[in-house]
C-alpha cells in the first residue's frame, strides 16, 4: 500500500480510506475502504445519494477529519501527518457554503489571507482580483447574511481561491441552487480547470458530473461501486433503457412480458425499466407484446444510457428521485 | 497580521454587529455592583468587617464576574461557529493549532479589559475607593484577565466537545457557582457553616482576593502570590482542556 | 360555565403546567435558583442578623424564605406569559379560536397553570427549608396565607405579563422583561431589610412594592399571626392581579376582534 501511495505523482491518492464513527456494536461504518486515483489537472467527480460517505470521504481528504484506516496522500503530502502542507495545497468549498453572516464578503476574504499567511502588502489587491473573478465586486462590502445562495457559492469559491491552490475540492457546491446560477458555478469551475487546476467534485447531480468530470466514481454505502469516465461507464451499460408505466395490478404481467426484450433494470417506482438491446427499433416489437398481454400502457420512454443507469446498474437502485 | 489577531479582530468585529450577544455579559456586572453594594449596604456594620464601604467590598466581585462573562461570551461565539460549519474553515487553515486558540483569547482579554474598565468606572460613581495606594485599581485588571482566560479555556473545551447549546448551559452553570461559592458574599471570617469550609478551598475565591488588593484590609503578598499561582495554574490548565478539545474536533 | 368549558378550561390548565414542568430551563431559575440563593445567603449573613435595623429573627434562614418564595413565583409565572405569547406565534392561538371553546379559555388556561405552579413552589420551599431549621411562627393558618399568597402573586404577575404577550404576541418581547423582573426584587427588601440601606436605594425599596409583598410573606414567617401580615400578603397580590387581569381581558379581546 505504502509504495502505491510513495509511486504516483497524482495530486489525490486514497488507499484502502476508511472511517468509522463510534464503537462496539453502535459503530458506523461511513466510509469502507475507499481507493482512489485522481490525475493531475482532471476533474474527477464523486457521485452518490446522501449518506454515501462522499462528504465523509472529502473531511478526511481535507484534513477536517482523521481516516480510522488506510492512508491517502494530496498534494504529495500525507493527510495524516503532513496535515499542514497538505492545508497550504489545497482550497474546499463547503457543503452549504459554511460562512460567518456577520462578515462582509471583503472581511472574510481578508481573513482567508491571514489565515493563508499570505503577505499583507497583496492582501488587499487580491481581495479585488478575486471579488471581480467571482462577480461579487459591487456586494463586497454587504454583510454575507444579505447575500443569495448563488452569492454565497460564489463567495466560497473565492475564499478556496485566495492562495491559488493546485487542488480543489468542491463539496457539493451547486446543490440547492437555481440553474442560472448553476451554470455560471460550471462555467467557473471549467475556467479553473483550464488554468492547470485539478478539482475534486461531489455531487448527488449525474448532470453535474456528466457536464463537468473527466472521470467519475460512483461511492454506496462507503464503498466504490463503478468508476471510469462517463461515456465509457454509459457504453459499458449498453442498451438504453425502455421505461414503461403500466396500471399498478398488471405490473408483474407487464414484467414478465417485458423481460422477453432485455434485462429489466431498477426504476423508481411505478413504472418498468427494461434495458433494450435493439435500440429504438425494439421499442414496436415491445408495445405489441404488452398489446397482446392486455396491458394497458401510460407512458413509454426511451432513454440513451445515462450515468444514473450507471449507478442503478453498479447498485441496483436509482439516484434521481433517490433525495 | 498573524493568524491569531485575524481572528481576534474578527470576534470582536462581531461582538459590535451582535451587541445582544455581548451587551447583557456587560451590563450583568454593572447590574451586581450597583444592586449589591446598596442591598447589602448594612453588612459593613458586622464585627470585623474588613472595609466600611460595601462597595469596596462588591465592586472586586463583580469585576471578576465581568472578566469571566468575556471568557463565557467567547465560548458562545465559538459554539455559534461550530454550528454554522464556519469552524470547519479555520481548521482548514494552514495556521498553527496554538494561534487558531489564541485568537479568541485574545478577544476575550480585550472584551474582559473593556467589562474592567466599565464596572470599575461605575464602582468609582458609586464610592469605591482604594484604600491606601491608587495603584490597587491595577489588582482589578490583573484578577479580571486572569479569570477571563480560565473562563475562556473552559468554555472553548467545552464548546469543542458538545458543540451545541448544552456547553453554553454547563458553562454558566460552572462559572456561576464556581464563583458564588466563594467569599463573593461576606468575608470568610463572617461565614457560618458549611460556605466558609467551601469557599476556602474553592481556588477561585484567592483570585478575587487578588481583585480586593487594597479596596479591603489585611492584603498581603501572600495573597497576590497565591492568587497569581491559582490563575496559573487553572489558566493553564483551562488552555489544555480547550487545546485537547480543538484537537478532538479531527477525531 | 358548563360541563364542557370547565372540562375545556381543566385540559387547557393541564396542558399549562405539563409544559412548565418539562422544561427544565424553566424549573431550574424558578426552583432550584432560589434554594441555591438561600443556602448561599444563610452561610454568609448569618452573623448579619445582629446588625442594627435587621428584624428579630431566630436565624437568616427565616429572614430569608420570603424573598426567594417571591423571586421564584416571579420567575416562575413570566414562563406562563411566554408561553402565551409562543402560542400566538406558533398559531395554536387561532387554532383554539377556530374550536367552540371559550375565547377566554387561553388565558385562563395559562393563568390556571401559573397559580397552580406558584402554589407548588410556595410548597416546595417551605417542605424543603423546615428540615434546616426554618420555623413559620404564624403556625398553619399563616402558612395557608403564604400559599394562597404564591398562588395570587403567580396570578398577578402572569396577568401582568399575559397582557404584553397578547399585546406583542411576541416571546421574545416578553422575555426581555426580565430584566425587569430583575431590578425589581434587587431593589427591594427581598433580599435584606429595607431599615439596613440607606440613601437612594433606601428611598426605591420604600417605594417598591415588591418590598411589601415579600414583607408581608416574611412577617408572617417571623412574627405571630396578624391580620396586617395576612393583609399584606393576600391583598397585594390580589390587587395587582385584579388590574392585571382587567388589562389582560382587553388586550384578548383586542386580539381576537383583529384576527
Amino acid at each position: 500500500m505504502t509504495t502505491l501511495l510513495s509511486d504516483t505523482s497524482a495530486p489525490i491518492v486514497a488507499v484502502g480510506l476508511e472511517r468509522t464513527f463510534g464503537s462496539g456494536e453502535r459503530a458506523i461504518r461511513a466510509v469502507d475502504g475507499v481507493d482512489l486515483s485522481v490525475e493531475p489537472g482532471e476533474i474527477f467527480g464523486f457521485l452518490g445519494p446522501n449518506g454515501a460517505g462522499k462528504s465523509t470521504t472529502v473531511r478526511m481528504l481535507t484534513t477536517l477529519l482523521r481516516p480510522t484506516g488506510g492512508s491517502a496522500k494530496v498534494a504529495g503530502f500525507d493527510v495524516a501527518t503532513q496535515s499542514d502542507e497538505v492545508r497550504r495545497s489545497i482550497g474546499v468549498a463547503l457543503q452549504d457554503a459554511a460562512i460567518d453572516p456577520l462578515m462582509t464578503g471583503a472581511e472574510l476574504l481578508h481573513l482567508q489571507a491571514v489565515l493563508y499567511g499570505l503577505p499583507k502588502a497583496d492582501h488587499t489587491a487580491r481581495v479585488g482580483e478575486l471579488l471581480e473573478r467571482v462577480g461579487l465586486s459591487a456586494a463586497g462590502d454587504r454583510r454575507v447574511g444579505t447575500y443569495s445562495g448563488g452569492m454565497r457559492r460564489r463567495l466560497d469559491l473565492a475564499l478556496a481561491l485566495i492562495h491559488e491552490p493546485s487542488v480543489l475540492f468542491l463539496d457539493e457546491p451547486t446543490t440547492g441552487l437555481d440553474p442560472m446560477s448553476r451554470m455560471a458555478l460550471w462555467d467557473e469551475i471549467r475556467r479553473l480547470n483550464n488554468d492547470g487546476t485539478t478539482v475534486l467534485l461531489t455531487t448527488q447531480y449525474l448532470e453535474e458530473a456528466d457536464q463537468l468530470a473527466d472521470r467519475v466514481a460512483i461511492i454506496d454505502h462507503g464503498r466504490i461501486v463503478s468508476r471510469g469516465r462517463p461515456d465509457e461507464l454509459k457504453a459499458a451499460v449498453g442498451a438504453p433503457t425502455l421505461f414503461v408505466a403500466v396500471d399498478p395490478a398488471q405490473v408483474n404481467t407487464a414484467s414478465e412480458v417485458l423481460t422477453r426484450f432485455g434485462e429489466l433494470r431498477p426504476t423508481a417506482e411505478g413504472t418498468l425499466g427494461v434495458g433494450l438491446a435493439e435500440g429504438a427499433a425494439g421499442v414496436s416489437a415491445v408495445v405489441r407484446a404488452l398489446d397482446d398481454a392486455g396491458i394497458g400502457v401510460h407512458h413509454l420512454e426511451l432513454n440513451a444510457p445515462s450515468l444514473d443507469d450507471v449507478f442503478a446498474d453498479a447498485t441496483g437502485h436509482r439516484l434521481e428521485g433517490a433525495s | 497580521m498573524s493568524a491569531s489577531t485575524g481572528l481576534a479582530v474578527r470576534s470582536l468585529r462581531n461582538i459590535r454587529r451582535l451587541p445582544s450577544a455581548f451587551l447583557p455579559a456587560l451590563l450583568m456586572p454593572v447590574f451586581q455592583v450597583v444592586s449589591f453594594s446598596g442591598t447589602y449596604a448594612g453588612i459593613t456594620a458586622i464585627p470585623g468587617f474588613p472595609t466600611d464601604r460595601s462597595v469596596n467590598w462588591y465592586l472586586p466581585m463583580a469585576v471578576t464576574m465581568g472578566a469571566s462573562f468575556a471568557g463565557l461570551g467567547t465560548g458562545f461565539s465559538m459554539i455559534r461557529d461550530l454550528q454554522t460549519g464556519f469552524y470547519d474553515r479555520i481548521r482548514m487553515a494552514p495556521a498553527s493549532r496554538r494561534d487558531i486558540l489564541l485568537g479568541p483569547y485574545l478577544a476575550a482579554w480585550t472584551r474582559a479589559v473593556i467589562a474592567v474598565v466599565l464596572v470599575t468606572v461605575v464602582g468609582f460613581a458609586l464610592g469605591a475607593r482604594p484604600e491606601g495606594n491608587p495603584a490597587a485599581v491595577l489588582s482589578l485588571f490583573v484578577a479580571g484577565i486572569g479569570v477571563a482566560t480560565i473562563g475562556t479555556g473552559w468554555g472553548l473545551g467545552l464548546a469543542y466537545r458538545f458543540k451545541d447549546m448544552r456547553a453554553a448551559a454547563i458553562m454558566q452553570l460552572t462559572l456561576f457557582l464556581g464563583l458564588f461559592l466563594t467569599d463573593a458574599q461576606t468575608p470568610i471570617d463572617i461565614m457560618t457553616g458549611w460556605l466558609q469550609t467551601v469557599a476556602t478551598w474553592n481556588p477561585l475565591t484567592r483570585v478575587l482576593h487578588v481583585a480586593r488588593l487594597g479596596f479591603v484590609e489585611g492584603g498581603s503578598i501572600g495573597d497576590l502570590v497565591l492568587g497569581l499561582i491559582v490563575m496559573i495554574v487553572l489558566g493553564s490548565l483551562a488552555w489544555l482542556f480547550a487545546f485537547t478539545g480543538l484537537r478532538r474536533l479531527d477525531d | 360555565m358548563s360541563t364542557a368549558t370547565a372540562q375545556q378550561l381543566v385540559a387547557l390548565s393541564k396542558r399549562s403546567v405539563q409544559s412548565i414542568l418539562r422544561q427544565p430551563s424553566v424549573v431550574v431559575p424558578s426552583m432550584v435558583f432560589p434554594l441555591f440563593f438561600v443556602a448561599l445567603g444563610t452561610s454568609s449573613f448569618g452573623r448579619a442578623i445582629s446588625i442594627p435595623g435587621f428584624p428579630v429573627v431566630d436565624s437568616f434562614l427565616d429572614f430569608a424564605l420570603a424573598g426567594s418564595v417571591v423571586q421564584g413565583v416571579l420567575f416562575g409565572s413570566i414562563t406562563s406569559a411566554t408561553a402565551l405569547a409562543t402560542d400566538i406565534e406558533t398559531g395554536f392561538f387561532d387554532r383554539l379560536l377556530l374550536t367552540p371553546s371559550p375565547r377566554v379559555g387561553i388565558l385562563v388556561g395559562r393563568l390556571a397553570g401559573a397559580m397552580v405552579y406558584g402554589f407548588a413552589q410556595t410548597v416546595f420551599f417551605v417542605v424543603v427549608l423546615l428540615p434546616f431549621g426554618l420555623s413559620i411562627k404564624s403556625g398553619v393558618l399563616g402558612l395557608i396565607a403564604m400559599m394562597v399568597g404564591g398562588l395570587l402573586t403567580a396570578l398577578a404577575v402572569g396577568a401582568v405579563m399575559s397582557a404584553m404577550a397578547l399585546r406583542t404576541g411576541s416571546s421574545e418581547a416578553v422575555q426581555g422583561s426580565f430584566p425587569l423582573l430583575f431590578v425589581l426584587l434587587f431593589f427591594s427588601s427581598a433580599f435584606f431589610p429595607r431599615q439596613t440601606m440607606d440613601g437612594i436605594y433606601r428611598r426605591i425599596a420604600d417605594l417598591n412594592p415588591v418590598s411589601y409583598l415579600v414583607e408581608g410573606f416574611r412577617s408572617l414567617t417571623i412574627g405571630d399571626l396578624s391580620t396586617v401580615a395576612v393583609a399584606q400578603t393576600i391583598a397585594i397580590p390580589a390587587a395587582i392581579a385584579v388590574g392585571g387581569l382587567g388589562i389582560s381581558m382587553r388586550s384578548l379581546r383586542r386580539r381576537v376582534a383583529a384576527s
